[in-house]
């Protein structure tokens, strides 16, 4: 008899966004919403041995409430061998408009655990300038580096950023913020905590007559070879 | 349907920052299934209800009554149903503070806007929860304030069976099965509205229907004591039966929620009413009569339902679902049914007779769920007079039965305060639970003895309206304070778990229960001085409902540790529930006779 463990299995990495009514769910919401997803689509996943088997399916970490994310991410070991391409047409049919996955594919069925591997996400904030004064704009494109990375209570946990203006709309910017989300042994970093943050940027904008649009999840990053790599990047 | 107003999402937003849990409010889950309200930017000519069940989304969802309610509207051409629920505190402080109305889920459509409004009621503690729904949505929580068309307001569900304490503030309500009513119902509304009818109209035609109750046609009068004098007119309201339940379909394709809910599980209905005749039992009576589905179309269409909503739990629902025929046959087919494989069976009310070997290896195959047993009482003596036929042998064989196969929690239910209930009959609650921890211990597998769990939940006893106990008068608040203390005193430590509710709320509940129209005044003052949630022990104030009582000029000791007598004209007399007040005083008169069956303490 094959045992569940030796029958022929299929890893896959997905990418979901969630948005719109759906950031308003949280993490284990969009993660039992994903498992019956999969097994409305008859994509049986594997389940672990034991007392209480459960589904073996791995998600990134957690976006908090409220926040859109374009860069969801998960693991999941499927029930007998399935094309990449397949899998995303069958989940997605099973999903709704505000959470689909993007992108899929294989991967060794022996994969670092996702939560573990995530090591930065950069999250893009949308701010608008209230005023017309581009001295103030200058000031804060300046500042904002030196201030807030180098010297605020968040210099440990921000890896980098970068500030945008938007070439249509002058009264537009755009922050890449790219936040640690792993301590490192040598490092001495701290995690980047998005809503500690939000309640003190929102603070600190006022300065510069700037308040917040919108905040979302862009995209998360392993490290490889000293580089930063998607989760699709990798295997 | 006059012009729909719909809340949009950005204003949406705004209200849900910094709201607990805003999964609640949000649509869009798999299964919804209402209708688009404008075509081409005009309302379209579908007639709108709103299904509002007056409590927070995860206990809502949690509720079958709904979801057959929503299916049913939502298959339906011309209808369409949207869900409201109860928006917990912090949502309504902020609909408050920005001045927004009470909206439905699907379409986010403003209360009012709907042509009919129907509450599923579900127990007396979601009184307050109605008129403060009502009043969020901006409409008179009094039926005679309502001076416009729509939207009509009704009630349903088991605790309108009296319909009497929600009548003032009701238009019509619904007694019985709302399968076919509902349907009858909107045939009728959509006539009342394109043919421009007036309301009289609507409500005589309606009040042809079976289970139908419009309280503005009778008047109640009194004798100076409170007690009904006369009802006006005499004939009775036929309570609605749904007798195509056999051959119907479960809901196969049900709303799954986003967030987690009480019960979280794919349900079926095996058996609507109960063959059992346990005295205190209103469900029992208002169910009736016992009709069940036929198990081999069930297991197609739980297959079908697993498919459609992929949840990993089942529960097989019904009053007593150990009494179904073809229960281990159901259970074995639908464990070995490709595509079913890994599921989770949940079985609530398996009686401690009914537990089967097979059924315990079989409900064991998924993930273990717990067991939840109710002997109600602990003397043979007692279980007589309540008329619930179990021995303590069976009992005990069937503790012995889970623990040998792997369980190691069960849950037990009993009662206190029962008709003739004498101080031994208490002591045996006590020895019955010694025993039953000494059984689970030996018969207990596992490696970890400590891991052993007794879960006790005693409930004071409630007498409820068409049950043979409707007569009795409930034990004061002091005794039953006493009773249970003197319960938590005695009872075995180790493995054993209690957990008791609030003598205060037990009287509250009664005189709702038994109320009469002028509980109505009581419900209205205890809402306005923010009596809400009434069934979470944080919000309950008895203090509030005691007060209102007598701002009434009413005493609530009339409706609860006052005996009624059986000569008497009860409030709920308006109905007919489809067993005779005969048998019910014979069933009482057996009881009593019980009562004197000392040597069987």
């Amino acid at each position: 008899m094959i045992s569940q463990k030796d029958a022929p299995g299929t890893k896959i990495r997905f990418k979901f966004y969630k948005k719109d009514e759906y950031k308003y769910l949280s993490h284990l919401d969009i993660t039992r919403m994903i498992i019956r997803a999969l097994k409305r689509a008859g994509l049986g996943v594997k389940r672990t041995l034991g007392y209480n088997p459960k589904p073996r399916i791995n998600f990134s970490l957690p976006t908090p409430l409220g926040i859109e994310s374009l860069a969801e991410y998960s693991d999941v070991l499927l029930d007998g061998v399935i094309d990449a391409d397949r899998f995303k047409k069958r989940i997605n049919l099973q999903l709704k408009p505000q959470t689909q996955v993007t992108q899929a594919k294989k991967t060794a069925v022996e994969t670092v655990n996702l939560m573990n591997d995530i090591a930065i996400s950069l999250y893009n904030f949308e701010l608008k300038l209230y005023s017309s004064d581009e001295r103030q704009a200058e000031r804060f494109c300046s500042e904002i580096k030196e201030n807030l990375k180098a010297e605020s209570d968040f210099s440990s946990s921000i890896f980098d950023l970068k500030i945008i203006r938007d070439l249509e709309n002058a009264n537009i910017f755009f922050l890449k913020l790219f936040g640690y989300a792993k301590i490192f042994k040598q490092g001495g970093n701290e995690f980047f905590k998005l809503n500690d943050f939000n309640r003190f940027f929102k603070d600190w904008l006022k300065d510069y007559n700037i308040g917040i649009v919108s905040v979302r999840k862009e995209e998360l990053f392993v490290i490889r070879e000293n580089m930063l790599k998607t989760p699709m990047e990798v295997s | 349907m006059g012009k729909i107003k719909r809340l949009n999402f950005s204003l949406l937003e705004n209200l849900l920052k910094d709201v607990e849990k805003p999964g609640r409010y949000i649509n869009n889950e798999v299964g919804t299934k209402s209708k688009y309200p404008e075509i081409d930017g005009s309302a379209s000519d579908l007639v709108f209800m709103a299904i509002v069940f007056p409590d927070i989304y995860e206990i809502a969802m949690s509720n079958l009554g709904l979801q057959i309610l929503y299916d049913i509207v939502n298959k339906h051409k011309y209808f369409s149903a949207e869900r409201v629920f109860a928006p917990w505190v912090d949502f309504e402080k902020k609909l408050k503070e920005n001045g927004i109305k009470i909206f439905s889920l699907e379409n986010r459509i403003f209360l009012d806007c709907f042509d009919l409004i129907g509450f599923s009621v579900q127990h007396e503690f979601l009184y307050s929860n109605i008129l403060n729904i009502l009043d969020l949505g901006g409409i008179n929580i009094r039926s005679e304030q309502r001076k416009g068309k729509f939207p009509l307001v009704c009630a349903g569900g088991p605790a309108v069976a009296n319909p009497q304490p929600l009548s003032k503030f009701m238009d019509f309500m619904v007694i019985g099965d709302g399968e076919e009513t509902v349907i009858s119902i909107l045939e009728k509304v959509r006539i009342y509205r394109d043919d421009n009818k007036q309301k009289g109209w609507f409500l005589k035609e309606i009040s042809k229907l079976d289970g139908i109750y419009v309280p503005g046609f009778y008047k109640f009068y009194y004798f100076p004591d409170g007690r009904i004098k006369k009802i006006d007119p005499a004939n009775r309201i036929k309570k609605a039966t749904f007798k195509e339940f056999d051959k119907s379909s479960i809901v196969n394709d049900p709303v799954v929620p986003n967030i987690k809910t009480v019960h979280d599980r794919f349900v079926a209905e095996i058996m609507r009413g109960c063959a059992r005749g346990c005295r205190f039992c209103q469900a029992g009576v208002i169910y009736r009569p016992v009709r069940s589905r036929k198990a081999k179309s069930l297991v197609d269409q739980i297959a079908a339902g697993i498919k459609n909503t992929g949840y990993d739990e089942i529960s097989f629902l019904s009053l007593s679902s150990s009494d179904y025929k073809h229960i281990e046959y159901l259970l074995n087919r639908v464990t070995c049914c490709p595509g079913l494989e890994g599921l989770s069976i949940s079985m609530p009310s398996i009686r401690l007779d009914g537990l089967r070997p097979k059924m315990v290896d079989l409900i064991k195959s998924g993930r273990k769920t717990g067991l939840t047993f109710a002997p109600e009482a602990g003397s043979q003596r007692m279980r007589d007079i309540i008329n619930k036929n179990i021995k303590e042998d069976e009992m005990l064989d069937c503790i012995k039965m889970a623990f040998s196969k792997g369980w190691e929690k069960v849950k037990l239910y009993f009662m206190i305060g029962l008709p003739f209930e004498a101080d031994e009959d208490i002591d045996q609650i006590i020895t019955l639970i010694k025993k039953i921890t000494v059984v689970a211990r030996s018969s207990f597998t596992g490696n970890k003895p400590s891991r052993i769990k007794i879960n006790i939940s005693i409930n004071a006893f409630c007498p409820k309206p068409f049950t043979p106990f409707q007569w009795v008068n409930q034990d004061d608040a002091d005794s039953l304070d006493r009773k249970f203390k003197y319960i938590l005193k005695n009872v075995p430590r180790r493995h054993v778990n209690i957990s008791w509710t609030d003598p205060g709320k037990a009287v509250v509940e009664c005189a709702l229960s038994r109320g009469n129209q002028r509980v109505g005044e009581v419900i209205e003052g205890a809402w306005k001085r923010g009596a809400r949630f009434d069934n979470w022990t944080d919000f309950f104030k008895s203090y509030i409902w005691e007060e209102e009582f007598d701002k009434a000029g009413l005493n609530i000791n009339f409706f609860t540790t006052r005996g009624f007598s059986e000569q008497e004209i009860l409030p709920w007399d308006v109905v007919d529930i489809g067993i005779s007040k005969e048998f019910l005083q014979k069933e009482y008169d057996k009881s009593k006779r019980c009562s004197g069956n000392q040597n069987k303490i």
